[in-house]
């Protein structure tokens, strides 16, 4: 038993966390260059999952808690499932769809230069061959229309079912697709709780730092606590499913459901905490939270599984 | 990182099933300190006498000197066989005699910690006084030093079974006009030496298990102070961090147990239908999941390193919290049944109404947060 990164896994966190700093900055998240997609590829984040890299569920769940909390593309997540699951059809990038009934269309996040798109079901993974653009017969070339989300770094579009692929009875696919989306969440809450520590330090009234005040301090304290219980959950989730556990459903389901209210309830905590430059659309307060709801809908956790 | 046991730890866990299966009483706790007292004694020997007292205590003084994992691991099986809660023997187990083993002398390691483990001796813990709680540096008990001796003379107050103890933890000012941290002593009280006085205090649970103690002219021989005259904040330091630490693994524990029970008491009642109510279910059996990986993150973090990090004020915080939303489930689940509680009932209304205690003793939720912010996020410190 040992619920602590190893050296070479806190080497590959570090590395992560430096080069997110360096390049794709969590203030910069609202408008990332076109060009982010291929140094993310460059660097090897996307096929980081495929089944020939063999990583362990605990590393991945620590890399991409790092690149959560700088916000990185939602459709990193559902490239790296897919080339877990589907090595050897899905090629570039595949953005996400969340969850819905063959009667709705799908809600598709992170379009842009996909070449698929995954969704995930209750015991499953579905990969729709759903290019965001294509050539037709007479040269003409065809881009899905992308429209705003609530989170400022991602865009959607809207897409009518196409005949997809299935991972058929195994559950492991759809956990994986949890788990990931737990760690984007547990480093969504780190970011608002640095954030907001951060600022409590600087920020003075009443001629000392606003975190010298218990009011405010121990706003920041509770969201420490809930993104260390968010973080403790992912790593036993992540082993729970390294280790084919039996309870491994359950497991990632609390993982989920516990880094999914971190990420909201400080991204909440972390606007109040800024006070009014909170709540302009200039500072970086509110990206966080945005993000926090968008996540919400990514693979939630069923009560059913956490009541099983 | 890894969730698995190895097979020496496995097999441990056998062990420590088969023993406690065979040998937990089945008789249940008394729940007043006096009459828990001969059973609290009796369960110590008996765990002592069987290998199970001190498992990673040194083995100079009576203890396994097995792994701290190794103790996790007895502590979960402890739980899950609704072995009793160790009572009385609290205080010497699960601090006062870690205090010892990190500072005392070798003749006082030698005397009592044999003595701890075997249930012989009764420890609590004086540093509360009537002036001076979540304020600790405030407290004014002092002893004079005359010849080879202290004079005691002040009082405490909440002292977890002091009325049944034979020993105290006890924090004073042994340098006249010294101020806060500094000119205290932490000192091993005899709790039968004259001049000491105990008047016991009734919980509003309806159990006596802690009191006020008053010391008039108290002689305490100098031989009695542990870490050195004037360290006394020192050592009571580490004392908070073994009552805040692994002392409540065991609660942890519980937990995992007490969730179980009240989705099954939901289902039974049929309560679970009520939707808010099987969310709130849901959502404290992923923090009880929580705790236990808090836990073993924290251990981990001890084997790795030798201690533990800042985190442990995260799973205290989160533990005491999380115990009294559990609590206060399981009488929301009783419904109007909680009209009929009554002095000496052992049900969910007691637990409830002592669990206020996780928030307050060994520190209150406010002091964990202050300790959280400062400590671990290092904002400034407000006092
Ligand atoms: C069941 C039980 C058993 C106990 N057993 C023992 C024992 O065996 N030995 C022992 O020595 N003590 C014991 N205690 C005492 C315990 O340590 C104190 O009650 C605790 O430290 C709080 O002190 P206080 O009661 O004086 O409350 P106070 O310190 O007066 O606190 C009152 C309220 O004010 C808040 N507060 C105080 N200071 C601050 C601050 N700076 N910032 C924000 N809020 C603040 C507190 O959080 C609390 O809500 C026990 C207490 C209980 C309830």
């Amino acid at each position: 038993m040992d619920l602590t990164p190893n050296d070479e896994q806190i080497a590959f966190q570090t590395a992560t966390t430096d080069w997110c700093r360096g390049n794709m900055a969590l203030e910069d998240a609202r408008a990332r260059p076109e060009s982010l997609w291929a140094e993310l590829e460059a660097m090897g984040w996307t096929g980081l999952t495929a089944p020939g890299m063999d990583l362990d569920h605990a590393s991945e769940a620590l890399v991409f808690a790092e690149l959560g909390r700088f916000l990185a593309p939602i459709g990193l997540i559902s490239t790296a499932v897919a080339s877990r699951w589907f090595p050897d059809v899905a090629e570039g990038k595949v953005a996400l769809a969340l969850t819905a009934s063959q009667s709705e269309p799908l809600r598709v996040l992170d379009p842009a230069g996909s070449s698929a798109v995954l969704m995930g079901e209750p015991g499953g993974l579905r990969l729709f061959d759903l290019p965001d653009s294509f050539t037709d017969q007479g040269g003409t070339l065809h881009t899905t229309a992308h429209a705003q989300t609530i989170d400022l770094s991602t865009m959607q579009s809207r897409h009518e079912w196409t005949s997809s692929l299935w991972t058929e009875d195994d559950p492991a696919p759809a956990l994986h697709l949890q788990l990931l989306g737990a760690a984007y969440a547990v480093g969504c809450a780190d970011a608002a709780r640095d954030m907001a520590a951060d600022y409590a330090k600087l920020r003075e009234q009443f001629d000392r730092p606003i975190g010298w005040f218990q009011a405010l301090k121990h706003i920041c304290s509770d969201m420490a606590v809930r993104a260390a219980a968010a973080r403790s959950q992912l790593y036993y989730a992540a082993c729970a499913l390294d280790e084919n556990a039996a309870d491994a459903a359950f497991h990632v389901a609390a993982a989920k459901r516990l880094a999914d209210r971190a990420a909201l309830d400080n991204g909440r905590a972390n606007i109040q905490v800024h006070g009014g430059i909170g709540m302009t659309d200039e500072a970086a307060a509110h990206l966080p939270l945005k993000r926090a709801h968008l996540l919400q809908f990514i693979a939630p956790a069923a009560r059913e599984t956490l009541l099983a | 990182m890894d969730i698995g046991f190895s097979p020496d730890e496995t097999g441990f866990r056998e062990e420590c099933r088969d023993w406690l299966h065979a040998n937990v009483p089945a008789d249940k706790r008394p729940l007043d300190a006096a009459d828990a007292i001969g059973f609290d004694k009796a369960w110590q020997r008996r765990l002592f006498d069987a290998g199970w007292a001190g498992i990673n205590w040194p083995t100079d003084y009576g203890g396994r000197g097995l792994s701290i994992v190794q103790q996790v691991i007895w502590l979960e099986e402890y739980a899950k066989a609704h072995a009793p809660w160790i009572g009385a023997n609290f205080v010497g187990i699960n601090h006062g005699g870690p205090t010892l083993i990190l500072n005392a002398s070798e003749e006082q390691k030698a005397y009592h910690l044999p003595r701890i483990l075997k249930g012989e001796a009764i420890w609590c813990q004086g540093f509360s006084e009537p002036g001076a709680g979540s304020d600790l540096a405030g407290i004014k008990t002092r002893g004079r030093i005359e010849g080879d001796e202290l004079v005691i003379n002040g009082s405490k107050i909440w002292t977890s079974f002091a009325h049944v103890a034979d020993w105290q933890e006890l924090v004073l000012r042994t340098e006249e006009g010294s101020l806060r941290h500094k000119g205290l002593s932490w000192v091993i009280c005899d709790m039968h030496a004259p001049g000491i006085t105990v008047r016991p205090i009734r919980k509003m649970s309806g159990q006596t298990e802690f009191a006020e103690v008053f010391y008039d002219d108290v002689r305490i021989p100098l031989a009695n102070v542990v870490g050195g005259l004037g360290n006394g904040w020192k050592v009571a330091m580490s004392t908070l961090s073994f009552e805040r630490g692994t002392g409540f693994i065991a609660d942890q524990v519980k937990q995992s147990q007490e969730i179980e029970e009240l989705i099954a008491a939901a289902r039974a009642n049929d309560m679970i239908k009520d939707d808010r109510i099987a969310d709130q279910l849901a959502q404290l059996r992923a923090e009880v999941a929580a705790v236990r990986a808090m836990t073993y993150r924290n251990i981990s973090e001890v084997v790795r390193t030798g201690q533990p990090g800042p985190e442990a004020s995260v799973i205290r915080l989160f533990t005491s919290e999380l115990g009294q939303r559990l609590e206060r489930m399981a009488v929301l689940l009783m419904g109007e049944d909680i009209i009929d509680f009554a002095y000496g009932d052992d049900d969910a209304v007691g637990d409830y109404l002592r669990g206020f205690a996780a928030t307050i003793a060994g520190g209150t939720a406010q002091i964990q947060r202050d300790i959280i912010g400062e400590r671990l996020l290092g904002l400034p410190k407000s006092r």
